[in-house]
């Protein structure tokens, strides 16, 4: 198995257009921090904040009685508790924009590693049909199946390098442009009730795996085409389109409660984490139920054609 | 002789269409078997079936006895194959080719792949692009591949196909070398059958999807007791009439030179007799080898045209 991973890595990296997209992603890092920077305000720490955050506390308060939406009352909940707990513990709101805001404003471009992905998957399985080398690839004493899941895994390997990339990058350029934060600032984080600390690193990679999810789950759904369809084009179009357009559709077509077993309805997490859900009756098991069956959907289509499909061409 | 591939009543149809039609034949370690017939006749389905590439609708495939069916990953550990162009990867370098297939096989040292590639001859070209191959250099590539793993059966789907006739000399060579040094069983398709003749030991031919004749290639060639012998005599009409009388079931025409006769061997000094005895002039007899050409035809369409129907 590593010996296959090895081959298809091989052949990813062999071909200079997976390096034009590193230096896309990179670029493309480095200007959204010069923007940044140019955006960067001169910063004061309000004097007054622990009465700033007073008052907020009791405009919520205001807020959350006059709602009638379970939703709304819970999110104003855990702002009132996070607000108290910040008064509480001397932690100041709004601290000045360091290289771990940087971080996470950068996972905005995960949609673009999302992109590169996908040109990868659909292009995996699809390729090997269009340069005629599948024929010498499926005599081997190797069964499909075992081909097949070698190149799922290279896909998600290279997922995670890219993801890696704009980590890593973003984390040099931030430190660089924004400077490192003189003591170190938690991330406060609501559940069950209570606040807690989060290491700022752990919360953000598990931020960025994640929002990383719709990703991850449309470069499968592109890795599904391309096996099934054996055309490259069709799996990169349709998976770039819904991964455009997929969360603005869910919304629009939110007001169905059938709308919550859509796949782009479920792919955010971070809406169990940080927020609240985008309809009632939505849990994070919920979700993770059904992306779980998308997945094994995608998967089970893929693997029974690869492994029936007559290879003729 | 030890057989090392076995096909048992192979069937293939697609989509209510049969394709191949319970196709039964074995092959031998050492010999080079040929598998002829007209574009579209089953040839290449028949050698996709056998590396395990098209799924078998009935009956099974062998390879070393284990079934290419339920045994895929041991039948195809003994084959090496090259089916229809070699497809290599363009942007990676003939070593970077042959370490990718290398790979996918156990046990196959570095100074395996080396000799291999000394063997097919690109020892100076292997650190190169394929994509700056000749279709030569590709194609004994492709070869190299194929043989990385030692294998027992080497399938050849039309190996020939767009070679000059140094390129195709050089295959054809390689082929019997291979079947006689190292014993192995080699299947070579192809619809060119002066190519067929020179290279293979077994002939069988297929059409529309059955398999019409499996006969050795001299056999086929000078198959049958009753020669073809081209006579130079004059008068040709005389010596004509004269066959006829004698000789009422034979088959004769006039020929360029002379006559054309279908005879057995024996009967040849009794023609003369009676050709000299009526004073005919005899300048010349010549035996006539048929080319597979002609049995081909002959074959295809005695046993091939009432099938169609």
């Amino acid at each position: 198995m590593v010996n296959l991973i090895k081959n298809e890595w091989m052949k990813i990296f062999k071909r200079p257009g997976t390096y034009v997209m590193i230096a896309i992603l990179i670029v493309i890092i480095s200007i959204f921090g010069i923007f940044h920077k140019y955006q960067e305000r001169q910063f004061n720490l309000d004097k007054n904040w622990e009465q700033t955050l007073h008052q907020e506390n009791v405009a919520l308060k205001k807020q959350m009685e006059q709602s009638n939406s379970k939703l709304e009352k819970q999110y104003y909940k855990e702002e009132i508790a996070i607000n108290d707990y910040r008064i509480k513990h001397h932690l100041p709101f709004n601290e000045k924009y360091n290289v771990w805001s940087f971080v996470k404003d950068a996972s905005q471009l995960i949609i673009l590693a999302g992109l590169f992905t996908i040109i990868i998957s659909a292009g995996i399985v699809a390729s090997e049909f269009n340069w005629g080398t599948i024929k010498l690839l499926l005599i081997r004493p190797i069964n499909r199946s075992k081909i097949l899941a070698s190149k799922y895994l290279t896909v998600l390997l290279f997922a995670l390098l890219m993801l890696a990339i704009l980590f890593a990058f973003s984390a040099v350029l931030g430190a660089i442009l924004f400077g490192t934060p003189d003591h170190p600032v938690p991330y406060l984080k609501y559940a069950n009730g209570q606040v807690t600390e989060q290491n700022i690193i752990v919360y953000l990679m598990i931020y960025y795996g994640l929002s990383s999810i719709d990703t991850i789950m449309l470069a499968t759904m592109a890795f599904m085409i391309s096996t099934v369809f054996r055309n490259s084009s069709l799996a990169i179009g349709l998976s770039l389109f819904l991964l455009f357009t997929g969360s603005q559709f869910t919304l629009l077509l939110s007001r169905f409660s059938w709308a919550k077993y859509i796949l782009f309805a479920n792919t955010n997490l971070m809406q169990y984490v940080d927020g609240t859900p985008m309809m009632e009756g939505m849990s994070m098991s919920f979700s993770v139920i059904m992306l779980l069956v998308y997945y094994v959907i995608f998967q089970l289509l893929a693997f029974l054609v690869f492994k029936k499909r007559d290879v003729a061409a | 002789m030890e057989t090392i591939v076995e096909l048992k009543n192979v069937t293939k149809v697609i989509k209510g269409r049969t394709i191949i039609d319970n196709i039964s034949f074995q092959v031998n370690k050492g010999e080079v078997f040929g598998f002829l017939g007209p574009n579209g006749a089953g040839k290449t389905t028949t050698i996709r079936m056998i590396v395990g590439l098209i799924g078998i609708t009935s009956g099974d495939i062998t390879v070393g006895g284990s079934s290419i069916k339920s045994n895929f990953e041991d039948a195809v550990r003994h084959i090496g194959a090259i089916v229809e162009n070699p497809e290599m990867y363009k942007f990676l370098t003939g070593y970077q080719n042959l370490i990718h297939y290398a790979r996918m096989s156990k046990g196959i040292s570095k100074e395996k792949i080396a000799e291999t590639v000394e063997l097919v001859g690109l020892t100076d070209r292997i650190h190169d692009k394929v994509k700056t191959y000749s279709l030569g250099m590709r194609q004994r590539l492709g070869l190299a591949q194929c043989l990385l793993h030692d294998p027992q059966v080497l399938i050849l789907d039309e190996p020939t196909n767009g070679l000059d006739p140094a390129g195709i000399r050089e295959i054809r060579d390689y082929v019997r070398l291979l079947a006689r040094e190292k014993n192995l069983a080699v299947i070579v398709s192809s619809h060119l059958l002066s190519e067929m003749e020179m290279m293979c030991d077994r002939i069988g031919i297929i059409q529309n999807g059955r398999l019409i004749d499996v006969q050795l290639v001299h056999e086929l060639v000078h198959g049958e007791s009753k020669m073809t012998y081209e006579m130079e005599v004059v008068p040709s009409d005389k010596a004509l009439t004269l066959l006829g009388t004698h000789y009422p079931n034979v088959r004769a025409h006039r020929s360029r030179n002379g006559i054309t006769v279908e005879l057995p061997k024996e009967e040849i000094p009794n023609l003369v007799k009676i050709f000299v005895s009526e004073d005919i002039q005899v300048f010349a007899i010549k035996e006539v080898a048929k080319t597979l050409e002609d049995r081909f035809l002959e074959l295809t369409t005695e046993k091939g045209a009432p099938s169609r129907g």
